[in-house]
Formats: structure tokens, C-alpha cells, sequence
């Protein structure tokens, strides 16, 4: 929706643009990528975008495990959502770099942690292929048809506010981020059937039980905190986490929540019958 | 019966799965392979069950797993019972299937099953729609839903079909046992699954289990809104033994269904006409299960309550 949007801005200015999604899992959480095109001829290639001028970055927790500015040119620009300043992030070579805490604006103006229209405010100071002004018209327009005028024009108010708050800088460029290693047999090693035993390979586990290794901590925007003088140890936020990263520690009688596992939905806070859980920001 | 301190803390089902936050189909497989142990062996059929809890080479389950086509759940169960009695092994065996795959796409393999009267245990994971592929219309839909098969425009708006009721198709078979489930009921549902464990041929449970993105609500609400079902009688938790059907759970007084509806963004569009339409279907289906013989019918709709879940931000932030 946001790169449908900077593409209306565009051609509002009068130029041309094509934006489309990368077809992918229809769920949440799972890193999702899409693309914008904006030229003042008329655009022909419809192909993905393998060597941007800008990469637009809407959660940081993805700067850890993929490099998100393998393609883009020497010259150009990555905007990211995050509380660090651009000379503290660290994108593994030294690029323009723009930065703007937008999630925490998101919640206060739209009380929500939908990022999307905040981003598209920073996009503009970045690089300036739009106006403000036309953004926030695109904006008040699009998302003002769908989801009524005055989400349009709290959305419209989400991207000024980034736009005024976006730091420009460069990045470091130190670390070096090693490629996520992947499982890949041969067609001998290959099981028949594609059926699969409980394994160790040097990509990890595989198998039964190896989604132990996938932490899903960055997903969540909140996570639960308990009182333990409150609780009273009913085992119902046990019970209901639909993740199991809630245990037992059955010789002292208490609870235990992993984090790494946490996707912040909240149930557990919900359902306590003392309220003894409250939900906290998670990363702030 | 075991109570929610008597359950093993292991989980056979691994933390680290992908489903979205807060899913209802994630907490009720969790809690029914729990009950039902590690001597289990599970097929999962097309749907978000197989999507979020493996994705090759990874996996969730602890338990053997199994996974073919779409529309042969009730077939597959039957082949893998017949092969653990030829080999002598004492396994349950059962299939979480979705409602695209019990209501329409998988009946005829699963009235195959229930004919044959195998020794397996069915599960339907009811969310009303096809959710996995991005939310499309399913006989489990209910009247006035929004799908992006079944849109909200300026003439029709939304379902205009009602819930099939696949309950008293699954009983016609004749099975040893057919149970509804909530998990906003965890007693209940606790002894239901380990009732259908005990119990030797067919055995079907029907789990209602909310769908965050396809429902549009909030993810901390997800057992809140099945409670509000089954109070608003959208949902009927009862179970058939033999042919003789049992209440387990009555709810005090009806509960207008206008507050059910009001906590998803899914039905928000509806119209007072449509809502009352919706509410003469639940007032039958009330009177059908709950009603005591030779009693009048009841259908009191109080006047809706001030809801508080939904704020007016909330509904802008969500959409109609």
C-alpha cells in the first residue's frame, strides 16, 4: 500500500511510476518485500528491482539477518526505521544512510504499529523524487477512500512528522554479514520421499522439532511482563500461549517466559484473571 | 480427567513455529496434542497447519508427521491406522484438517472414514474461511462476512449464505463420537480430547478456532471472542455419544450477537437488517440445542451493550 501510494505522489507530480508487491506468504510476520519505479519517461521493465537507488527498511530487526543494501548503487540512499541515529547503524559498508523512530511515531499518532505512511514521509526528506505536499495529498486520498478521512489525514500527519524528524548520515561499515546458511543435499543425501529424521547438519537442525532454532522475538512490538506477588498461579496464560513460551519450573512452583519466542500478541495479558501480566514495549 | 496442572509441560509442539500472533488454530493444536501425548501420529492436510508448523527441512511437530493433498485427510488417516495395526503399534492417529478441508474440498474422504468407521481421530480447525491463501469463502463461512470471495460492495455486502452445519452431517454417519470445542472453555475442552482419545473408531472433534488476520481483530482477543460465540450462541459447545447428544456447556442468558460481531473488523459493515437476519439464524440454532421441551421459544434480544473492546480509533485503525 505504501509503494502504491509514493507512486501516486509521483505520478501526481507528473511523472511515471509502477509500483507492485513480491508475491509471497499471506501471513503475518514474514519479511515482505515491495517495489516502486519512478521515472519522468514511461516506465517499460516490469521486473523486480535488483539495484535500487533507495532501500527503504521498515523494521531494523531485519539490518541482523539480511543485507539489505547488497543491491543498492554506491550513490544511493537507505531509510530506516530506527531509533539510532544513521552513524550508529552498522550496514557493512559505509552508505548515505537516513533514520527516523518510526514506530514510535506511528504509535503516538496513529496508536497503532503500522509504519508504512511514516516511512514514506522519510523517503521524501531522503531523497526528494517526491514532495511532502503531494505525499501527504496521496496519502489523505488513498488510505482517506478505504479507511475514512480521518485515518487519512492521521496517516497524512504520520508522514510529516517523520519527514521533520529524519536525520540524514552515513552508515558504518563494519561488520560483515555472512549469508544465512542453508540446508542443501545433494540428490543422493536427499531423503525418499522428502520424508525426514530428527538432525543435526551445519546449517543447524533439521527435522522434527527444529522450528526450536527459529527465534521470532523481532516480531513482537510488545511483550508481557508478570507481577509475581499477583499471580495465582491458575496456568490459564500457560495454557492459552499459543507459541509455548510460557513453562513450568515444577519444583519451585513458578513460571518462566522465554522471550525469544515471544510474538508479543497479548492473550496471556487478556485472559489473566488478576491481571497480574502487563504488556510492555519491547524494543525501545 | 486431567485437569490444566495435570498436563505434561513438554511441548510437542515447538515454540519457534511461524503462525501469526495470537492464532487460535496454533493454541488448539498445541493443547490437543498435549492431552493426546506423544504416542500420536498427526496429518495435516493443505492449510496453515502445514505451513506454519513445517516448512521443509524444519518442523514444529515431535510426533510423526504427515503430509500429502488437500482433499484426502479422512483417506490418509485410514491408511496410516491400517498401517500401525499391521505393524502392531498402539498409535492414535489424527488429522487437523481446516474447514476449506472438512467442509467442502475434504467431505467425501472424511465421509469415507466416518462410513468405514476407522479407528482415527478427525480434527476440523474451524475458521470460517480459506485463511491461508489469503482469506477466501468456505461452507463454514457465516452470513454477512466479509471474504475476498464474498466482498462488501454497494449491493451485496458480504456472505449471503449461511454456516453450513456440518454437525449433524458428521453425527448422520452414525460415529461413536462427535464433540464442538472452544478453547475459551479449557476444562471442556481438555476432557473432550481426551474422551475422543479413549474412545475406539471414528471420532470427530470441531474446534472453533479464530483466525486474526481473516477476522480482522485484535490478537489478545482471540479467546475473549470465542467465549463471546459460544454466549452469543454463534457457537454450541455439545457433544454426540452414540447417537445421544449432550449439552456440556449452557450459557446463562442469550447475549445479543450484535456484540460478537461488533469485535471483528470482518463484520463491521453489516447492516441492522443483516444483523437481525443473522440473529433469527442464531435464535433457531439456540432454540434447536438449548431449549427444554414443550418451553416456548426464546429469542430476548436485549438491547446491545455499550461495547468497549471496539473504540471508534480501533475502527479506523482496522478498517469497515
Amino acid at each position: 500500500m505504501a509503494a502504491q501510494t509514493l507512486a501516486e505522489a509521483a505520478v501526481n507530480e507528473g511523472n511515471y511510476a509502477v509500483a507492485f508487491p513480491f508475491f509471497g506468504a499471506e501471513r503475518r510476520g514474514a519479511p515482505v518485500l515491495a517495489f516502486t519505479r519512478i521515472d519522468s519517461k514511461k516506465i517499460f521493465s516490469k521486473t523486480q528491482v535488483y539495484n535500487p537507488d533507495c532501500v527503504v527498511v521498515l523494521d531494523d530487526s531485519l539490518l541482523d539477518t539480511i543485507d539489505v543494501v547488497s543491491g543498492l548503487k554506491p550513490e544511493g540512499i537507505a531509510v530506516i526505521n530506527s531509533k539510532e541515529r544513521p552513524e550508529d547503524i552498522d550496514l557493512g559498508k559505509i552508505i548515505n544512510t537516513a533514520t527516523v523512530n518510526a514506530i514510535s511515531i506511528a504509535l503516538e499518532i496513529l496508536k497503532a504499529p503500522i509504519t508504512n505512511t511514516a516511512i514514506l514521509g522519510a523517503f521524501a526528506k531522503a531523497t526528494g523524487v517526491v514532495k511532502i505536499e503531494s505525499l501527504e495529498e496521496s496519502i489523505k486520498r488513498k488510505f482517506g477512500e478505504k479507511l475514512g478521512e480521518k485515518t487519512g489525514e492521521r496517516n497524512a500527519l504520520a508522514a510529516r512528522t517523520a519527514y521533520e524528524k529524519t536525520i540524514i548520515g552515513k552508515s558504518r561499515g563494519i561488520k560483515k554479514l555472512e549469508a544465512r546458511k542453508q540446508w542443501l543435499p545433494t540428490y543422493q543425501e536427499m531423503p525418499v520421499g522428502g520424508s525426514l529424521i530428527e538432525g543435526k547438519t551445519d546449517a543447524g537442525l533439521i527435522g522434527p522439532g527444529s522450528f526450536i532454532e527459529n527465534k521470532v522475538s523481532g516480531w513482537a512490538t510488545y511483550r508481557p511482563l508478570r507481577d509475581r506477588e499477583k499471580c495465582v498461579m491458575c496456568l490459564l496464560c500457560w495454557f492459552y500461549c499459543p507459541e509455548g513460551t510460557i513453562h513450568r519450573i515444577s519444583n519451585r512452583g513458578d513460571l518462566m517466559t522465554n522471550y525469544d519466542y515471544c510474538k508479543g500478541c497479548g492473550v496471556c495479558a487478556n485472559e489473566c484473571p488478576v491481571d497480574a501480566i502487563k504488556m510492555v514495549r519491547a524494543r525501545v | 480427567m486431567i485437569t490444566i496442572k495435570e498436563l505434561p509441560d513438554e511441548n510437542l509442539f515447538t515454540a519457534g513455529h511461524t503462525a501469526c500472533p495470537g492464532c487460535g488454530v496454533a493454541m488448539s493444536i498445541r493443547n490437543a496434542i498435549r492431552v493426546l501425548g506423544k504416542d500420536t501420529a498427526v496429518y495435516v492436510p493443505a492449510s496453515c497447519g502445514v505451513v506454519f508448523g513445517t516448512t521443509f527441512p524444519y518442523g514444529a511437530w515431535k510426533v510423526p508427521f504427515f503430509h500429502t493433498a488437500f482433499e484426502n485427510t479422512g483417506a490418509c488417516l485410514t491408511g496410516m491406522q491400517a498401517a500401525f495395526e499391521k505393524k502392531g503399534k498402539k498409535v492414535t492417529v489424527v488429522g487437523f484438517a481446516g474447514d476449506g478441508g472438512t467442509y467442502d474440498i475434504g467431505l467425501q474422504s472424511m465421509s469415507g472414514a466416518a462410513e468405514r468407521n476407522d479407528d482415527v481421530l478427525y480434527i476440523c480447525l474451524d475458521n470460517e474461511a480459506y485463511m491461508n491463501t489469503g482469506i477466501q469463502r468456505s461452507g463454514g463461512t457465516p452470513f454477512g462476512a466479509w471474504t475476498t470471495t464474498t466482498p462488501v460492495g454497494k449491493h451485496i455486502q458480504g456472505n449471503r449464505r449461511f454456516k453450513k452445519n456440518l454437525g449433524d452431517i458428521v453425527v448422520a454417519h452414525e460415529i461413536p463420537y462427535y464433540a464442538t470445542l472452544s478453547i475459551g472453555q479449557p476444562l471442556d475442552f481438555i476432557r473432550k480430547v481426551e474422551k475422543a482419545k479413549n474412545i475406539r473408531g471414528f471420532r470427530f472433534l470441531h474446534m472453533f478456532t479464530p483466525c486474526i488476520p481473516g477476522w480482522k481483530m485484535d490478537p489478545a482477543r482471540t479467546v475473549e471472542v470465542t467465549k463471546r460465540a459460544v454466549e452469543s450462541g454463534m457457537w454450541t459447545l455439545y457433544e454426540v455419544e452414540n447417537g445421544e447428544k449432550r449439552i456440556t456447556y449452557k450459557p446463562g442468558k442469550m447475549k445479543s450477537v450484535k456484540d460478537y460481531l461488533m469485535m471483528q473488523g470482518r463484520f463491521r459493515h453489516m447492516s441492522d437488517e443483516d444483523i437481525n437476519a443473522l440473529q433469527m439464524w442464531v435464535c433457531k440454532k439456540w432454540n434447536l440445542h438449548y431449549k427444554e421441551k414443550g418451553s416456548p421459544d426464546i429469542c430476548e434480544i436485549a438491547p446491545p451493550e455499550e461495547h468497549h473492546a471496539v473504540t471508534e480509533e480501533h475502527r479506523e485503525m482496522h478498517g469497515p
